[in-house]
């Protein structure tokens, strides 16, 4: 299809509530921080088209509630997903306790699916109660990357948001070129391919 | 029942006299049907397709009887009751009618009742029909034509499989025939001419036509117990008509008849689902409810709106507008609307917000709204009863809805007002503070540069030329106004100091008017700054209206905030007779001068005066006004 661009994510942004998940994606998305900025979606849904390595990539971001009771039902968002974007705040450590939460229901809802870690409101350093180096070191044992932002200052928003992209776009490749092989192996996948294409990563 | 006992006794007694036998004939191995298979003990002795058989006709007897045993069915389940009976029976016709095939010839009996059935159901088809013809028809009759055959052999397909395979194969096949249709038309010399755009749009055309078709058979089929599904939600929201916004945590506020209507609105788009046919039509319904939940969101806090207030919202949404058959219709959606509008776009994540909504209801516990076990299930019980101006608009009559919409009013009102009461309260105490302090600096002021009078010419003088500069051109601007108005200026601007110092020193007069306004900014003679008024002075734009202005000061008015609450306090320091401003104006310019020109030292109350002027334009407007006011009483005094 001729389109106005070759991919196309769907990434899911949980975390706590008031970790500041919309204020990432209204920074990414629409580059203001919050206040007198009315959007005609709303903030919880939004779609941004990136270039990456020549290629472009149009990401539909979906915000989720993250309050305690909700946890169970967030699953539904999982459906489709391409990344995940797991946040807490780095001036509440419990945000930070309730992410091997989050992980963990990342696992029981995709099998295979991008993450990375992010604190935010990394802005104001006497008041941030997670060390750099226990999130770093937490991150390593879960095998994630980690970012540290600050959604009202803008900073590492945007590489964030490109280092889950990337890693999105790789792992399609790399399964492309999986199905490559099956297709070379065997002869009548041609049909299958397409359409498989189209449904997952 | 005796006979019904006897029969049984007698039965038991028929298969007691076989039982003996040890020998067992093959006929008693069959099925007792006598359908030639082999019987089963456990099937009552018939074979597995004769008992289902048999099974299926003693659960019908059962249902009939306990329908007509029961005088009095709740209304559902009643009309439940008799649709299961119906559609038992179409089953039963359509099973005996042969299997839609286009080959076999010997089915045409059956057929046309199908296509008659098809259409019957479907005056909605011819509708869309014409609606694409008139959409698509520029692309040409073949693409016409497949669209169509299309069309014909996805609903020809979907409906003979119908009756033999559960709902989710089914889905699996619409959404396979989805992607069928979506490569035919990309790749096909068919659909060569036609625009990305439109091959999107006519995907979704196919998508709908199909489905309006076959919606009758599709939504809340009867092989699945979505209806049941409906009810128990249904019958659940009910139970829970005194959740409010509260305790979902969301600000919607009950009052603003702006958030109300909007609440309104997306009630109506909610409800407004399960009238519409094709999947995408009922998603746009979604779509648009949730629309109107985010306006109310934005109006209610006044900023962006994120998906922790969005689901509450939603949920409260959900559980004021009860609407009906709403499990079926998401079944109905999740089945048969193409996949990929399902996880990708703003639909899709509307519609999983509401699929979120919905099984949060469908769980809630006590914990969920973060309430004590006791008080959540008084709710449920009915023991506790909340009032709120929703619930009642929602369940209750007019007058009480109106009553409780009044009596909140009035406790928003009520609040306001005491508000307003205190606001009002502090303002005042501002007010009297700020009185009081400005008459303390003025004092200190006073007090901390006296003014010491020294002869004429100083050499501090010339240092302050600058400073003062700007305030002389801005008593002469203001001057210009005050004389422009009166046509008597002596009379007008009745001050004090200049006219002793423009007479001492006629030649000297530019420096020493400097001098003089500095000292007091009352003090201007009409001759002196009419000799000052040079023209370009006259046009000088930049003209604002000042509180120390001459203008402003040559009236009572607004000195008053300057002036302490005894006029006496205000004395100059300098005037040994204790005269006010006041009563040196009302004695005119012909007054000997009281001061000498004054030392540098004493440009600082200038500099006060100069700060000061935030305190207000309103006493500039007076002072304008008040220019006008003077004017006229000094003309009346001529007079």
């Amino acid at each position: 299809m001729a389109r106005d661009y070759d991919h196309l994510f769907k990434l899911l942004i949980i975390g706590d509530s008031g970790v500041g998940k919309s204020s990432l994606l209204l920074r990414f998305a629409d580059n203001t921080f919050s206040g007198s900025y009315i959007t005609t979606i709303g903030v919880d849904f939004k779609i941004k088209t990136v270039s990456l390595d020549g290629q472009k990539v149009k990401l539909q971001i979906w915000d989720t509630a993250g309050q305690e009771r909700f946890r169970t039902i967030t699953s539904t968002y999982y459906r489709g997903t391409h990344g995940v974007i797991v946040v807490y705040d780095v001036t509440n450590g419990e945000s930070f306790a309730n992410v091997k939460r989050w992980l963990h229901e990342i696992e029981q809802n995709c099998d295979v699916v991008n993450r990375v870690l992010v604190g935010n409101k990394n802005d104001t350093p006497d008041r941030k109660v997670v060390l750099t180096e226990d999130a770093q070191r937490f991150a390593d044992t879960m095998n994630i990357q980690l970012f540290e932002t600050s959604a009202k200052d803008n900073v590492n928003v945007e590489e964030m948001f490109m280092a889950i992209t990337r890693l999105v776009l790789r792992s399609k490749q790399e399964m492309k070129e999986r199905q490559n092989i099956t297709q070379n192996e065997t002869v009548n996948l041609r049909k299958s391919n397409k359409q498989g294409k189209k449904k997952c990563c | 029942m005796p006979i019904f006992a006897l029969q049984r006794s007698y039965k038991y007694m028929m298969y007691a006299t076989k039982q003996p036998s040890l020998r067992i004939n093959q006929a008693d191995l069959k099925c007792k049907n006598g359908c030639g298979y082999y019987g089963n003990a456990d099937w009552d002795g018939y074979c597995s397709k004769c008992y289902r058989n048999h099974m299926d006709q003693e659960r019908q007897r059962k249902a009939r009887q306990s329908h007509s045993d029961q005088t009095k069915v709740s209304g559902f389940s009643k009309f439940e009751e008799k649709k299961r009976q119906q559609t038992d029976k179409k089953n039963k016709y359509l099973k005996s009618l042969p299997v839609f095939r286009k080959t076999s010839s010997a089915k045409d009996s059956g057929r046309p009742e199908r296509h008659l059935d098809l259409r019957q159901a479907n005056p909605d088809a011819d509708k869309l029909t014409a609606e694409f013809i008139s959409l698509y028809g520029v692309w040409g009759e073949q693409v016409r034509r497949d669209f169509f055959k299309c069309v014909q052999s996805f609903t020809t397909k979907i409906y003979s499989e119908l009756e033999n395979k559960p709902i989710e194969d089914i889905a699996e096949m619409a959404q396979k025939y989805y992607n069928l249709y979506s490569n035919r038309v990309n790749n096909t010399e068919t659909y060569q001419e036609v625009t990305t755009d439109v091959r999107d749009e006519l995907l979704d055309f196919f998508e709908k036509y199909v489905m309006v078709s076959l919606y009758s058979w599709l939504f809340c089929p009867p092989s699945t117990n979505d209806e049941e599904k409906d009810l128990i939600i249904q019958e659940r929201i009910r139970k829970l008509s005194w959740v409010n916004a509260h305790h979902l945590d969301c600000c919607i506020s009950e009052t603003s008849i702006e958030v109300r209507d909007l609440v309104y609105t997306a009630i109506t788009h909610l409800l407004g689902m399960d009238s519409m046919k094709a999947p995408q039509d009922k998603l746009s319904c979604v779509v648009s409810c949730c629309q109107s939940v985010v306006k109310v969101l934005q109006h209610c806090q006044g900023g962006p709106v994120s998906a922790d207030e969005f689901l509450p919202a939603l949920i409260f949404i959900v559980l004021k507008a009860n609407p009906a058959r709403l499990k079926s219709n998401i079944l109905y959606v999740t089945r048969f609307c193409n996949d990929s509008r399902l996880m990708q776009g703003e639909a899709g994540y509307y519609f999983t917000n509401l699929c979120c909504a919905v099984s949060f209801i469908e769980n809630l516990t006590a914990e969920s709204l973060n309430m004590p076990q006791q008080e959540f299930e008084a709710y449920m019980n009915g023991e506790i009863t909340s009032v709120s101006a929703w619930e009642s608009a929602l369940v209750a009559c007019e007058g009480m809805h109106q009553l409780c919409e009044h009596l909140s009013l009035l406790k928003d009102l009520s609040i306001r007002t005491n508000t307003v009461q205190d606001e009002t309260k502090k303002l005042t105490d501002d007010i009297l503070k700020f009185k009081e302090e400005m008459n303390e600096k003025v004092n200190s002021v006073l007090e901390r540069t006296p003014l010491i009078i020294k002869p004429r010419k100083t050499p501090e003088l010339s240092e302050k030329v600058d400073d003062t500069q700007n305030s002389q051109n801005f008593y002469l601007q203001n001057l210009q106004i005050a004389t422009s108005n009166i046509d008597d200026a002596k009379t007008k601007l009745q001050l004090d100091i200049t006219p002793c110092v423009s007479k001492t020193s006629p030649t000297d007069d530019h420096s020493l008017s400097k001098i003089n306004y500095d000292i007091d900014f009352s003090d201007l003679s009409g001759e002196s700054s009419l000799a000052e008024l040079t023209p370009e002075k006259r046009k000088s734009p930049s003209f604002t209206p000042d509180p120390f202005s001459p203008v402003g000061s040559s009236c009572p008015i607004t000195q008053a905030p300057l002036i302490p609450t005894k006029p006496d306090d205000f004395v100059l320091p300098f005037v040994e007779t204790q005269e006010t401003l006041l009563e040196k104006e009302d004695e005119g310019p012909n007054l000997p001068s009281p001061i000498k020109p004054m030392t540098a030292q004493y440009s600082g109350f200038s500099k006060q005066g100069w700060q000061i002027p935030s305190i207000p334009c309103i006493t500039g407007e007076l002072g304008a006004n008040a220019s006008q006011a003077n004017s006229q009483t000094s003309q009346d005094k001529e007079n």
